[in-house]
């Protein structure tokens, strides 16, 4: 494993991945990360988060008009929560609004300002920026946003979910990780949470991650205990 | 440039005023991810001068109607600090020098920034000196490259800058203040160093054709030593 | 105007022609008139092609810069009129205003075409020499045309004279103090061509532009700009192409001054 930084070459050949660039037939990188040469793998260790389809993102509700909600990101992208399509047979007709059609099209309410989690549906190209039409949005009552570099979210989540299962443990917390770097925490220990997520995201490179987020744990709980 | 009827002796006894070979860079030191709002930051010290740079985004344009919809657009502001000098109290905001090298030096970033990824958004990148000696635009790029390098904003390659000049009939690199004020020519270059591309050149005083190939092998051969020290401050932030 | 289509201009460079059938090395028709405002001290309008510049020099009696107390100083501006492009807007003067200005100014300066210690009066007291650069029509190249044009005026320019209080700008006045000549090529990166004297369809398809001001002996300024870049082997390849080109700048330049 090696350090690599943009302009670095990763290979001599042309090899499609991610954070890379193929310029003369010759691959490089486009960002800061730990290439491994054996396994011709390149992980980013700074990056800056770009949808994809399924991507389960947590955002604020921006605007609200025609029954269509604007979801910001803190990002160039922006996502749209559309009404639900109305029932071919079988609805009510007007009192639809009220949420009185079939339960899989039913919608939240949603306010400016709320927090919602929903996932991308689809990634479109509109005029003048990038628009995320989003499913399944749901509201998030109360809790706390945290908000992480998006290249640190798979470390916050951990391999098999197990870092984030660790946290959730050891904080009471439930913890939600949207893909684009903002985090909900709620319930629990929550200011412990945030402390172990800020360790995670200054301290990703560094070996024995795991050892020292259990440590911080198992001591910020006792210290709270009593 | 060559201003001034006092005019100081810039090399004495084949050294310069500050003791450095012709050929030779003043200290440099840069450190990496110092502003924790920022997306990507660098401090960096250049002899006497002292810079901070940051980038922020991409995010969405604002205003709308400046987006591209085809790319990131990007904004930069280099400016002094009213402080900065060894001279009088200068006036805070951009004069004209600085609106010009806020220009040139977003020309250096939209070349090596992949804008592509990213239509409809900005990229903000500052360059604040807090101190200066000469040489502070080339600086400030040299610190701005890397505060993107650490921000995870993909770029195709990490450019630096230095400047080269004359005094008397010498060739001399990385100018200090009172060489910048006093001789005969100064020459600022950004260079993306994968390909040895020229990304910003600015020159004035007095050149020939066989003194500006000799200045540019002095910037390429001083390019080598800031590329390791930008790779260094990048890399000591992960290890 | 319609802009050129841009494939076209591609195409065409792809087969080695540009347009009006000009070779990548060549400036377009270029006339100097000097004198065109009779009321300014010194003026000069150029035509590159369909681009007009006209620069006025004015004359006024001020203070010294603080650091240099013994000599004149010289102020460039340049404005890009409305009225010379249907881009250009009303406003603050716009970043690329501001560079243009200040690259002409940096040749001027650098080649001493002005003498600032002529422009000494006494303490605390000198000339200020405006050179203000009006685009009249754009149609590419304006930091050539404005080199062209302010150096013109320059070397055109009578010398007020101040009778106790008064500035004397009629009669029987002798010349502004000049001590040297420049002027500048710039050429234009579109795709990997380096084209001399980009016109306004190529300078809307150049990814990157260089600009080499000089006299006969030496470079004074050059500016790189936009995103595109240069190789080091084309930055020499021009400064020698510069020291060619610019002779004909000169002759005609010395030619319109009756020099």
């Amino acid at each position: 494993m090696k350090i690599v930084l943009p302009g670095d070459k990763i290979s001599d050949g042309p090899v499609r991945m991610e954070n890379t660039i193929v310029e003369n037939g010759k691959t490089y990188a486009t960002v800061i990360g730990m290439l491994d040469e054996s396994k011709g793998a390149f992980v980013p260790l700074e990056s800056v988060w770009y949808p994809r389809q399924g991507d389960f993102v947590i955002g604020i509700v921006e605007n609200s008009k025609n029954n269509v909600q604007t979801v910001q990101f803190d990002s160039p992208f922006r996502g749209l929560i559309l009404p639900p399509p109305r029932p071919r047979f079988g609805g009510r007709g007007r009192d639809d609004r009220f949420g009185g059609g079939p339960r899989e099209e039913r919608q939240e309410v949603l306010h400016i300002g709320d927090v919602v989690s929903a996932f991308v549906k689809d990634v479109k190209r509109e005029s003048d920026q990038i628009i995320l039409i989003l499913e399944r949005p749901k509201r998030l009552f109360g809790g706390k946003l945290v908000e992480v570099r998006p290249s640190k979210v798979p470390r916050i989540i951990g391999k098999a979910s197990t870092m984030l299962k660790q946290l959730e443990d050891g904080t009471k917390c439930t913890i939600l990780v949207g893909l684009n770097g903002i985090i909900w925490v709620n319930g629990g220990n929550v200011a412990l949470a945030q402390k172990a997520i800020t360790k995670i995201q200054e301290e990703a490179h560094i070996g024995g991650l795991t050892e020292r987020i259990s440590e911080l744990l198992t001591s910020g709980s006792i210290n709270r205990g009593s | 440039m060559g201003g001034g009827k006092n005019k100081p002796e810039l090399i004495v006894g084949g050294k310069r005023t500050d003791g450095r070979a012709m050929d030779e860079l003043r200290p440099i030191k840069i450190q990496v991810g110092i502003l924790k709002n920022a997306e990507g930051s660098a401090y960096l010290e250049w002899g006497n001068n002292k810079v901070l740079a940051a980038v922020y985004g991409p995010k969405e344009a604002q205003p709308k109607h400046i987006a591209n919809p085809d790319r990131a657009i990007i904004k930069c502001r280099y400016q002094m600090a009213p402080f900065s000098s060894l001279e009088e109290h200068s006036r805070s905001g951009p004069n004209r020098r600085a609106i010009e090298i806020s220009k040139v030096t977003k020309e250096v970033f939209e070349n090596v920034i992949m804008l592509d990824n990213f239509p409809g958004s900005e990229i903000d990148i500052f360059v604040e000196v807090l101190q200066s000696d000469g040489g502070t635009r080339a600086a400030g790029i040299t610190a701005a490259a890397v505060a993107v390098a650490s921000s995870g904003i993909p770029m195709r390659d990490i450019p630096y800058a230095v400047s080269a000049g004359k005094a008397g009939e010498e060739i001399i690199l990385d100018l200090n203040k009172i060489e910048d004020n006093y001789s005969e020519a100064d020459m600022p270059i950004a260079v993306a160093p994968r390909n040895n591309d020229i990304l910003l050149l600015q020159m004035d005083g007095s050149l020939t054709s066989e003194q500006i190939r000799k200045a540019t092998d002095m910037v390429i051969k001083a390019g080598e030593t800031i590329t390791k020290l930008q790779r260094e401050a990048l890399e000591a932030r992960y290890s | 105007m319609i802009a050129e289509n841009e494939e076209y201009i591609l195409e065409m460079l792809g087969k080695g022609m540009r347009e009006h059938e000009r070779g990548h090395m060549q400036y377009r028709d270029i006339k100097i008139e000097t004198n065109t405002i009779p009321h300014a001290e010194g003026s000069a309008t150029v035509d590159i092609g369909n681009t007009k510049v006209l620069v006025g020099v004015k004359l006024a009696v001020g203070t010294p810069l603080p650091d240099k107390p013994d000599e004149g100083a010289l102020v460039t501006g340049a404005e890009l009129l409305p009225l010379a492009n249907a881009e250009y807007e009303t406003g603050p003067p716009s970043p690329e205003a501001i560079e243009f200005a200040r690259v002409v100014d940096r040749g001027i300066r650098a080649a001493g075409v002005v003498d600032t210690d002529a422009l000494f009066i006494e303490k605390d007291k000198v000339w200020t020499a405006f050179v203000d650069i009006y685009v009249l029509n754009y149609d590419g190249n304006l930091f050539d045309a404005g080199t062209l044009a302010a150096t013109t005026a320059l070397l055109s320019a009578r010398m007020p004279k101040l009778e106790g209080d008064e500035v004397i700008r009629e009669g029987n006045l002798g010349k502004l103090k000049t001590n040297g000549i420049v002027t500048s090529c710039t050429y234009a990166k579109v795709s990997k061509n380096v084209l001399l004297d980009p016109n306004g369809n190529e300078e809307r398809i150049m990814s990157g532009r260089l600009t080499i001001a000089n006299d006969e002996k030496v470079v004074r300024a050059m500016q790189k700009g936009l995103s595109g870049s240069f190789s080091f082997k084309e930055l020499t390849e021009l400064v020698d192409a510069t020291f060619d080109k610019s002779k004909q700048l000169r002759d005609k330049m010395k030619q319109a001054i009756g020099d």
